[in-house]
């Protein structure tokens, strides 16, 4: 036999037993498919909301800053072979951002032909709001655990690699940290750096990698027991090379993947520090403040009982309800699939 | 089991001690007029900052700086909070009743329902109530505290007219600051039962149930799950074959043999759900009105009031350092054969 023959084959992912258990797993489609449909509205949101553009006046500053006209905004944002459609779709300009205000009124208009979804509370257009806020959720979800991964990994990975009394400090750290409470810590940053999206954002991230770290060096201490890091040591690799060729490979695999299904309850915090006003700007398209909106209507400012401005409370609530399920559907099937025991 | 509790409670000063330098390593990037600020009380002090930052060393080193300001922090005086008009200090001292009542209302629903949920469905597994709780774990769980707020104030308050939102009635809040009512702990229900006004105590429980409920809902959901899991893996285990060979009653195999050991990691979790329920309790304040110290401190800091934000953090490190004491021993109790080496 061809000695090349004998190498042990890498299994494909997607022939694996465990992405068989989780493609078995009904909630796991519909997790996938709810999610899909998220992505998708984030990334045509130009699209989706060109009639909005196009009519409400304040939002000029978008068309401006798109270099596009009233008169051909639908016609350019729903046309894929159009420039400015990629322009819009891939990196739309900050101020696209901002939902555009239909007069000053205090009180919710319902849904009508020009404003589907109907006007909030100061006349801000809902569905823009909802539709764009995707958007935010997704570049929210992404960044926080990005940093939030990063910082993770880099303390786990040095407790489990150096262990000792490092690991000991780095842990009760660890552990002051899972148990502080992170609207406190947000609201710290906040007094102090100033109110703004990015401050919110390295706050929770700072606040919530404490769980990945502990969640990482459990796995390299688990993979550093097993035979192949002995083998490796018996044939006089470095510690560091064993750590960096033989561990952290090993042991990183099932932290990115359950990390990266925690994106749904990061964009939660966030959407709920910004129903109490920390984070995002008064009018900046985020699902939070939309649903802060919301509040006063229900206490009695308005006539008539809350089912008569539904749209306003309604709609925003259930964008991240659905959103959060489809997340935590698939991080269940996830969680389910990579625990051998089910 | 002493020695370990008195070598945790030797810890604690050190791990409060870690988290101040924390917070004041924070206020470093803050420039000393700022943080001078916090002490100022009234106009004529702000025209002598100076003398203000003289006063506590703010143009000193930093370690002379922490010194100071750690034994000012000691003594109580954690600045001046522009949002209340008042000392930090006093601040808190006034609400902490009202999120203290909030949060007390708040732990025992959560878990006795959350427990009494998982115990339901493992040891129906796979049966239709197991099916009915798994659903209301996951939805539950995707709700936030803020959004299933929203949907009770709503539905229950303004389209019902149930409960109500604040504490209590404005006429009775009124009557406890006028002095009609005397205010013996701050705990409405509490001080309604010993001035001896049964629709006072009637009012207080009304108006809880709206954030009781809503917390219930969520955070109950994740100590349902866990216990669920842990059940499920309790009962495959030979100890409580044994128990049912022996032939005891199914009721006391699922109490007493089960539920016993599956609720160990449940107390792990109580540590880590101290956190997920200070952050409910200050949004429940904030939706339901209660003027408590979540009320208080979110408005501050987005009016960059810091010295109660900091007031607030240090207050929290010290609730939090507490509770982490607490489960750890409670872990020993619960589960006498973790040794406390």
């Amino acid at each position: 036999m061809n000695p090349q023959d004998m190498k042990p084959q890498r299994e494909a992912w997607y022939r694996s037993k465990t992405f068989k258990r989780f493609r078995r797993n009904p909630l796991a489609i519909v997790g996938a498919l709810m999610l899909l449909v998220f992505v998708v509205v984030a990334l045509l949101a130009p699209a989706i909301t060109a009639p909005q553009l196009a009519e409400v006046r304040t939002a000029r500053p978008c068309l401006r800053d798109l270099g596009l006209k009233k008169t051909e905004v639908v016609g350019a944002l729903r046309n894929p072979l159009h420039p400015k459609f990629w322009r819009a779709v891939i990196a739309p300009p900050k101020s696209c951002y901002n939902i555009p205000r239909d007069g000053y009124s205090p009180l919710p208009k319902p849904p009508s032909k020009k404003h589907p979804l109907g006007l909030s509370g100061n006349s801000y257009d809902i569905l823009y709001g909802l539709i764009w806020g995707t958007r935010t959720a997704f570049f929210v979800g992404f960044w926080v655990m990005g940093i939030s991964l990063a910082i993770g990994i880099v303390i786990g990975g040095l407790a489990g690699f150096l262990g000792g009394w490092v690991d000991n400090l780095l842990m009760r750290v660890t552990d002051v940290m899972l148990a502080f409470p992170s609207l406190v810590f947000v609201m710290i940053i906040v007094s102090i750096f100033g109110n703004g999206i990015t401050q919110v954002m390295l706050a929770i991230a700072v606040v919530s990698w404490a769980s990945y770290a502990r969640l990482f060096r459990g796995d390299i201490l688990k993979t550093k027991a097993q035979d192949f890091v002995d083998a490796a040591r018996a044939l006089g690799a470095s510690p560091l090379r064993i750590f960096l060729k033989h561990i952290f490979p090993n042991a990183i695999g099932t932290l990115l993947i359950l990390a990266s299904m925690d994106i749904g309850s990061v964009v939660l915090s966030f959407s709920g520090f910004s129903f109490l006003g920390l984070g995002a700007p008064v009018g900046y398209a985020d699902w939070g403040q939309m649903t802060s909106f919301a509040r006063g209507y229900i206490l009695g400012t308005a006539q008539g009982t809350p089912f008569d401005f539904w749209y306003v409370w309604i709609i925003p609530t259930l964008m991240i309800v659905f959103f959060v399920l489809a997340w935590n559907l698939l991080g269940d099937a996830v969680r389910d699939a990579l625990d051998p025991k089910s | 089991m002493t020695t370990f509790i008195v070598r945790r409670l030797l810890q604690l000063p050190i791990v409060l001690l870690a988290i101040s330098l924390l917070i004041f390593g924070m206020m470093q990037f803050l420039t000393p007029t700022q943080r001078a600020a916090a002490f100022v009380k009234s106009e004529q002090q702000a025209q002598h900052l100076d003398l203000v930052i003289r006063q506590y060393n703010l143009d000193k080193g930093f370690w002379v700086q922490y010194g100071t300001w750690l034994k000012e922090v000691v003594r109580g005086n954690l600045g001046y909070s522009k949002t209340s008009h008042e000392p930090v200090l006093t601040t808190i001292r006034k609400r902490i009743p009202i999120s203290a009542e909030l949060a007390l209302a708040n732990f025992f629903p959560i878990m006795a329902f959350g427990i009494w949920m998982g115990t339901m469905a493992a040891i129906h597994r796979d049966r239709i109530i197991d099916q009915i709780v798994r659903v209301f774990a996951v939805v539950f769980w995707s709700l936030p505290t803020f959004v299933l707020g929203i949907w009770l104030l709503a539905v229950l308050y303004g389209h019902y007219k149930l409960f109500g939102i604040d504490r209590a009635p404005t006429d009775i809040l009124v009557a406890f600051a006028r002095g009609d009512l005397k205010a013996y702990t701050g705990f409405i229900t509490i001080d309604g039962l010993l001035n001896g006004r049964w629709d006072v105590v009637w009012a207080g429980v009304k108006h809880l149930v709206m954030p009781v409920l809503t917390m219930t809902l969520v955070a109950s959901a994740q100590i349902m799950r866990v216990l669920r899991s842990n059940m499920l893996d309790v009962l495959n285990s030979d100890y409580v074959r044994t128990a049912r060979a022996k032939g005891l009653p199914e009721r006391v195999v699922n109490l007493k043999h089960a539920r016993r050991n599956a609720i160990i990691p449940v107390v792990t979790l109580g540590g880590l759900m101290f956190a997920f329920l200070l952050n409910g309790i200050f949004f429940a304040e904030v939706i339901f009105n209660f003027a408590g110290l979540g009320q208080w401190s979110v408005t501050s800091a987005i009016q960059l009031d810091f010295p109660a934000v900091i007031g607030m953090a240090l207050l929290t490190g010290l609730i939090v350092s507490i509770a982490n004491l607490a489960v750890d021993i409670l872990y020993g109790i619960v589960d006498p054969r973790i040794s406390f080496q």
